[in-house]
């Protein structure tokens, strides 16, 4: 009995220390997870119920110079997956795909591009979802079917109409390169200018994004908010667009699309004394709501592979030959280098033969003996052959550059292209040749090497109507961070040049006549207006090359109208221009239409109507056509 | 029957810490079953009731000689055994098992009862055998065990399967058994485990252990629990986030806080401190009755002791080890503190065995 007891007494014992040896290893263990390894789980635990949420900030909203909306926001939802809660990725997709009406596959290539991102990162499925979608999916949440799919509420630039796409231009999620780049502190996923003012106002249009920290619980739902820290709005724009004037430059082109003359074009107008932008358009345009909500592969497609090139912008990116709106640079720089006085007369007999070669003018009649007033007014060519040939290049560069040809016009828009105005510096330096005096008279009427694009044609006018002060154009005018509008002051001229008021007055003249007496431009007549305008017909091609070509292009002349008014008092100037519009005329047909707006708003007038393509009246004769011969495709008759 | 001297032998220390332990699981249950949006919930009070029963179920233990419910342990262990048949074939299944006798008040659990019946019929077994148990006695000690053990497996409710084991192991060990079949049960225990794998486990209980050999393989399955238990132990820190401040458990990160994972929302909530307290206490708890095992006047006593204490201990380490992540998981519940009527009452019960048997260590 007591050996058996001693037995059991010293088992007992043994179970005592193992006991007491497995709480001092369950103690030390617990020790070690709770002192030891706290701060790692801490975090692991603050990371589980704890997000942090951007609260996207809307882009200042842009007004036109009187206060109306030309860009603002809508709310648009866009659904994402969080995958940091997700148990079964594939379940998840296939649901969300069978709600939202998608294809699983395609949602499932979206997850894809985006997994090595961090799970905590929501990956969009849907921008700018239906509201069909959104119901959806907040029902099937609420069941916990889809814990792991957010809906979030965005704010959406929106472009509540149409116009001046190029120049407002348009968003879309910032690009790599952008985000290498730096500045500005852009995240990936940030919505960034990517064109236009969009893209050079980016920085002032884009406001602070905020960010909110919630509580969620074990599957992904939103308990409470920590602390939130509200998004900053954009600073507000207002531009120097004149919205009715602006509509009226869309409604002319709209109409002259419809007539069939052309839908390609670009038109700038501008307050000569400040260069502010009144208007601005180049067509074909594209929606820029179509970027606002991430841009679909198949519109994207149809935009850049376009031969139209929509998203060119020609008034600052397309480069034409002048033609005759080219004569008044050759006129000034022969005045005031002392060369001509307005009353030189030439003797234009329908053609003129210089070093050797002949040199035809459009009017086969010839103007007879003419002097500058009417060699403008008439867009004689022989005259400025003539003159051109006494100015030689340089001085025509020299007056040409003056006046804004030529050279970039510093407009607060993205890539703008320069133009060129031949000098005998820039032929050695470029082609390393020497300039041909005989290569002076085709540029004398705008043709050869010279090249502008719109707006610097719209810059020459400026200049031509407020004396000689070379404006920079803009489209900013004020901003307003929220504390009130400070209006943005006018970026200094890039030039100036002292012009004989009289010898400038000759040109005037002519230009005046051009619209109001026998000339060219009769059609951009406003009565009591005295516009002044000329306008230009060049060519695509050489009449030879064109009568050769077998070819589908589009080989028509291309059509200007440039133009200021009134005469004496300039209030506006600008340029209208028509690719393949056959002839200027035709663009003054457009033109007078932004001019009729115009002066009607400033006169309080009602405004005009939108011009139909009956209204316009255009004039298809192309003297060349008949010629040409019928494209290679067409199958003869 | 219950003389008045004898109350002056009831270790009053013992009660205390069990009190102090069940108070410790009302109130964790309380936090974590806490919600604001529907108010409070009412399994604290539920618990409650189920301590008050279990008390009572106590002082019936206590109040009769052990020895009497020995002499009658052979009708305890057959009307237990037949429960669990009835819940075979009419329990009530909850979460894929049927381990429930539905009753007005709550759901009869009669596999926790079961343990108290081997205690018992192990006990008057080996104590009426002398010397060191043959291998016939450890056969028929191990046949008692497995026919409760296998009708709860069959439930199935593995875990509570399991804790019948130690009560076996426990008894055959004190009452003589020699180191070397001990050694050889583990070897053969060691040689089933993967028989056992192969035919016997079901899925989840696979993926339960392999998950624990590597919890990140499945970070979102079965290593979910575990991962999310070790973050809620180790984010308590020395002192704790405060009482139903804790994020893990509040928050629902953690599955079945009041019940499996009760241990590791007092970690959370009341640090390593609180971890010290509650550890202490059981330690405290086992001791003492190991004290009691000592002191019990004869064979008889000292083996029941041992088999409700096995249980009880076996349960109360391995659910403290799971709930830091550190054992797979498994549907244990955590003796005296997890919610659970027929756990809390079973124990309770087995506790006024234990009293019983020091308390009349004097008698004869």
């Amino acid at each position: 009995m007591m050996t058996e007891r001693r037995g059991i007494g010293s088992r007992l014992s043994i179970l005592q220390y193992v006991i007491t040896v497995i709480f001092s290893i369950l103690a030390v263990s617990f020790w070690v997870l709770q002192v030891v390894e706290h701060a790692k789980f801490e975090e692991m635990a603050e990371n589980n119920h704890q997000r942090t949420l951007a609260l996207r900030a809307p882009r200042g909203i842009v007004f036109d110079r009187a206060g109306k909306v030309l860009v603002e926001n809508r709310h648009s939802y866009s659904i994402s997956i969080v995958r940091e809660h997700t148990k079964d990725l594939n379940r998840t997709i296939r649901l969300l795909a069978g709600v939202l009406g998608m294809d699983e596959a395609g949602v499932r290539t979206i997850v894809e591009r985006h997994r090595r991102e961090p799970t905590y990162r929501p990956i969009t499925i849907v921008q700018d979802a239906t509201l069909a979608q959104v119901s959806a999916v907040k029902a099937r949440r609420l069941d916990f079917e889809l814990p792991d799919v957010v809906v979030e509420e965005v704010p959406t630039r929106q472009y509540p109409e149409t116009m001046a796409a190029h120049a407002f231009g348009y968003v879309g999620e910032v690009n790599d390169a952008q985000v290498a780049a730096g500045g500005e502190g852009l995240k990936s996923g940030d919505i960034v200018g990517q064109s236009g003012i969009e893209k050079i106002y980016n920085a002032m249009l884009m406001g602070e994004d905020g960010a909110k920290r919630v509580v969620v619980n074990s599957v992904g739902r939103e308990i409470r908010t920590l602390e939130e820290d509200p998004p900053t709005e954009g600073k507000r724009l207002q531009l120097t667009i004149d919205y009715d004037l602006q509509k009226s430059v869309e409604d002319a082109f709209d109409a002259t699309e419809a007539a069939g003359l052309t839908n390609a074009g670009a038109a700038v107008v501008l307050d000569p004394s400040t260069g502010d932008v009144l208007a601005f358009t180049s067509r074909p345009a594209y929606d820029p709501n179509a970027f606002a909500a991430g841009i679909d592969r198949a519109t994207w497609a149809s935009l850049t592979t376009d031969e139209q090139r929509p998203l060119n912008d020609r008034a600052i990116q397309g480069r034409y030959s002048p033609g005759s709106t080219f004569k008044m640079a050759v006129a000034l720089a022969a005045l005031e280098e002392g060369v001509i006085t307005p009353d030189f007369h030439a003797h234009c007999g329908g053609s003129a033969v210089f070093y050797g070669r002949p040199f035809a003018c459009w009017q086969k009649r010839g103007h007879g003996s003419i002097d500058l007033r009417h060699a403008i007014e008439q867009s004689c060519d022989v005259y400025f052959y003539t003159v051109a040939n006494m100015v030689g290049i340089d001085r025509i560069n020299k007056w040409a550059t003056a006046l804004g040809l030529g050279m970039l016009s510093g407009i607060d828009l993205p890539n703008e292209v320069q133009g060129l105005v031949p000098s005998t510096e820039w032929k050695m330096r470029t082609r390393h040749e020497k300039w041909y005096a005989g290569e002076t008279i085709s540029v004398g009427i705008g043709q050869g090497q010279v090249s502008v694009t719109p707006v610097s044609m719209a810059v020459y006018m400026a200049t031509l109507a407020n004396g000689g002060t070379r404006v920079t154009p803009h489209l900013l005018k004020a901003v307003d961070d929220g504390t009130g509008w400070k209006p943005v002051p006018a970026p200094k001229p890039q030039s100036t040049v002292d012009i004989d008021p009289e010898k400038l007055q000759a040109i005037r003249d002519g230009l005046w006549m051009v619209v109001n007496s026998a000339g060219t431009g009769n059609r951009a007549k406003i009565a009591g207006k005295d516009v002044s305008g000329k306008t230009g017909s060049a060519q695509v091609i050489s009449n030879a090359g064109r009568l050769a070509a077998r070819t589908n292009k589009d080989l028509r002349d291309n059509g200007w109208f440039v133009f200021f008014a009134p005469r004496d008092k300039p209030t506006m100037a600008g340029v209208v221009f028509l690719e393949h519009g056959i002839h200027g005329p035709n663009a003054a047909r457009v033109a007078h239409h932004i001019l009729d707006t115009f002066f009607a708003k400033q006169d309080g007038r009602p405004l005009p109507p939108p011009p139909t393509k009956e209204s316009l009246q255009f004039d298809f004769s192309d003297a060349l056509a008949k010629k040409q011969r019928p494209p290679a495709d067409t199958t003869d008759r | 029957m219950f003389e008045r001297r004898l109350y002056y032998h009831i270790d009053w220390a013992l009660v205390m810490a069990v009190v102090a332990l069940c108070t410790l699981g009302v109130l964790m249950i309380y936090s974590t079953t806490f919600d604001p949006t529907r108010g409070t919930s009412r399994m604290y009070v539920t618990q409650l009731y189920a301590i008050v029963i279990g008390m009572g179920a106590l002082v019936f233990m206590l109040s009769i000689d052990y020895r009497t419910f020995t002499d009658k342990s052979h009708l305890i262990y057959i009307g237990v055994c037949a429960l669990l048949l009835y819940v075979m074939f009419f329990g009530m299944v909850q979460m894929g098992a049927r381990r429930w006798i539905p009753l007005r008040v709550f759901n009869l659990q009669p596999s926790e009862f079961a343990k108290i019946a081997v205690a018992l019929v192990l006990a008057k077994f080996y104590g009426e055998n002398r010397g060191t148990p043959s291998w016939t006695d450890l056969a028929i000690g191990g046949v008692l065990t497995a026919v409760p053990l296998l009708l709860i497996a069959k439930e199935p409710d593995l875990g509570t399967a399991v804790t019948l084991m130690p009560v076996f192991l426990a008894v055959a060990y004190l009452a003589g058994m020699r180191m070397r079949i001990l050694g050889l049960m583990f070897l053969c225990l060691l040689l089933a485990a993967p028989v056992a794998w192969k035919f016997a486990l079901k899925d989840y209980q696979k993926s339960r252990v392999s998950t624990f050999l590597d919890p990140s393989q499945d970070a979102k399955g079965a290593g979910y629990q575990q991962i999310q238990a070790r973050i809620t132990v180790g984010s308590g820190g020395l002192s704790g986030k405060g009482f139903r401040q804790g994020t893990q458990g509040q928050l629902r990160f953690l599955p079945v806080a009041h019940n499996d994972f009760i241990f590791s929302v007092l970690a959370e909530e009341q640090g390593f401190a609180g971890v010290l307290v509650a550890l202490g206490l059981y330690l405290f708890v086992i001791l003492r009755a190991l004290e009691a095992a000592r002191l019990a006047k004869d064979r008889l006593g000292s083996y029941l002791v041992l088999g409700v204490l096995a249980s009880f201990t076996f349960q109360v380490v391995y659910n403290i080890t799971m709930s830091a992540g550190l054992a797979p998981v498994k549907g244990l519940t955590l003796p005296l503190m997890s919610y659970g009527g027929s756990s809390m009452i079973a124990t309770l019960a087995g506790f006024g065995l234990i009293l019983n048997v020091r308390m009349r260590r004097f008698t004869n």
